[in-house]
């Protein structure tokens, strides 16, 4: 139970917490902040259950694109906002970090590879989110623009 | 019906979505259904991320233009919530367009306090810090280097112009040397952890979820111009941590 609660449960808050943060730079008020901090969450507990690898992060984020389309529809409000922050704790920061470090080592073959590793997980990110909206509009096209 | 009062309107409503953080596509049907709804016959609307452009032909064949420069702007989703709710509600009533208490939707949508807006740019890298398998102790110094570099976005902005290249830069800078100063005072464990956990907050993730989205709406020189942005923003944050570690080694 405790290793449960370490290795997803404590995550998983965390990235809930950390994406209400990014409701208030954003200026998301309401219920919107709750949805964007479940979308961010929900997003990192499926990219721990895969693995971290980046298919898991192209997973997470079309989990994401879905939970997004699908609250923007309860809501009728635009998606914009639920997806662009839920997304944010998938964003490789930690990618382009370590890059830098290697270019200004001097590491060339490892800043290439961590290179193209940041550069394969941020398309795996557009992509996953890309393919889930385009999809549930395929599947839901009355649904368009907010149920209008 | 004067028209050059709607197209106006229909203009400045482009404009505000826009500024809000709209997408290319939502703009554009925003103002195709406004334009349509008060019974324009195909206007033509043309958006990039810094521009607007309407132009229709009236029911007595006169031909009007309007086009609205957007500048560098941030994302402000209840603006954009609100511009969203207008805009359905214009297509629904049609009310004379000179009627219509646009501009002043700005002012009369809710905002956080600096405050508020200090204690998210330093919640998010608190909590960002123990997904990166860093401590307590990194999250307390991911709290305050968050807040230093929200500080130098929030009122940093008269010393470090519009140009978000070098802002982003120089407050990768600012956070790299931070983090490396609470180390030095005993606060963090490891400094990688903590930079990238600050780092996130100037990530280019919102250029990239742009980007991703004009490519799926088909709006392909816009999302261009957001992965262009994206990229930028990422070679200046590479940029501002290389010179602030470089800085932080020579103290």
């Amino acid at each position: 139970m405790t290793a449960f609660l370490q290795a997803y449960a404590i995550p998983c808050a965390c990235a809930f917490l950390a994406c209400v943060g990014f409701t208030l730079v954003f200026n998301i008020h309401g219920v919107g902040k709750l949805i964007a901090g479940v979308g961010g969450a929900l997003g990192w507990l499926i990219y721990l259950l895969l693995g971290q690898s980046i298919f898991a992060s192209f997973l997470a984020a079309a989990a994401i694109g879905l939970f997004a389309e699908v609250m923007a529809r309860v809501r009728l409000c635009p998606v914009t906002g639920y997806l662009l922050v839920a997304l944010l704790p998938l964003v490789p920061g930690g990618g382009i970090y370590h890059a830098m470090r290697y270019c200004v080592e001097g590491d060339t073959a490892r800043f290439l590879s961590t290179l193209l590793q940041t550069l394969g997980s941020a398309s795996a990110l557009a992509v996953g989110a890309m393919l889930a909206s385009s999809l549930f509009r395929s599947v839901f096209p009355h649904f368009h623009w907010s149920g209008k | 019906m004067d028209y050059e009062k709607l197209l106006n309107l229909a203009a400045e409503l482009g404009y505000q979505l826009m500024f809000s953080g709209a997408e290319i596509y939502r703009v554009e049907e925003s103002m195709h259904r406004l334009l349509e709804a008060y019974g324009l016959e195909r206007p033509e609307i043309f958006a990039i991320p810094n521009c607007v452009i309407v132009s229709a032909v009236t029911p007595e064949g006169h031909l009007l233009t309007r086009m609205r420069r957007v500048p560098g702007h941030g994302t402000d989703i209840e603006l954009l919530e609100r511009c969203n709710a207008l805009c359905r509600q214009l297509c629904a009533q049609t009310p004379p367009p000179e009627t219509v208490q646009l501009l002043t939707l700005p002012e009369q949508t809710r905002r956080y306090s600096p405050r508020q807006v200090l204690l998210g740019y330093g919640m998010a890298p608190a909590f960002f810090a123990p997904l990166f398998g860093g401590g307590w102790q990194d999250a307390a110094s991911a709290f305050f280097c968050g807040l230093g570099v929200g500080a130098c976005l929030l009122y940093g902005g008269r010393f470090l112009g519009r140009n978000s290249f070098f802002r982003t830069a120089v407050c990768s800078a600012v956070a790299s040397l931070l983090v490396q100063l609470l180390a030095g005072l005993g606060l963090g464990e490891s400094i990688d952890t903590v930079t990238i956990s600050v780092l996130m907050v100037l990530v280019p993730g919102v250029a990239l979820t742009s980007a991703m989205r004009e490519i799926m709406a088909g709006d392909t020189i816009s999302a261009l111009s957001r992965t262009a942005d994206a990229i930028l923003t990422a070679a200046a944050i590479a940029l501002g941590t290389a010179a602030g570690l470089a800085l932080g080694q020579l103290a």
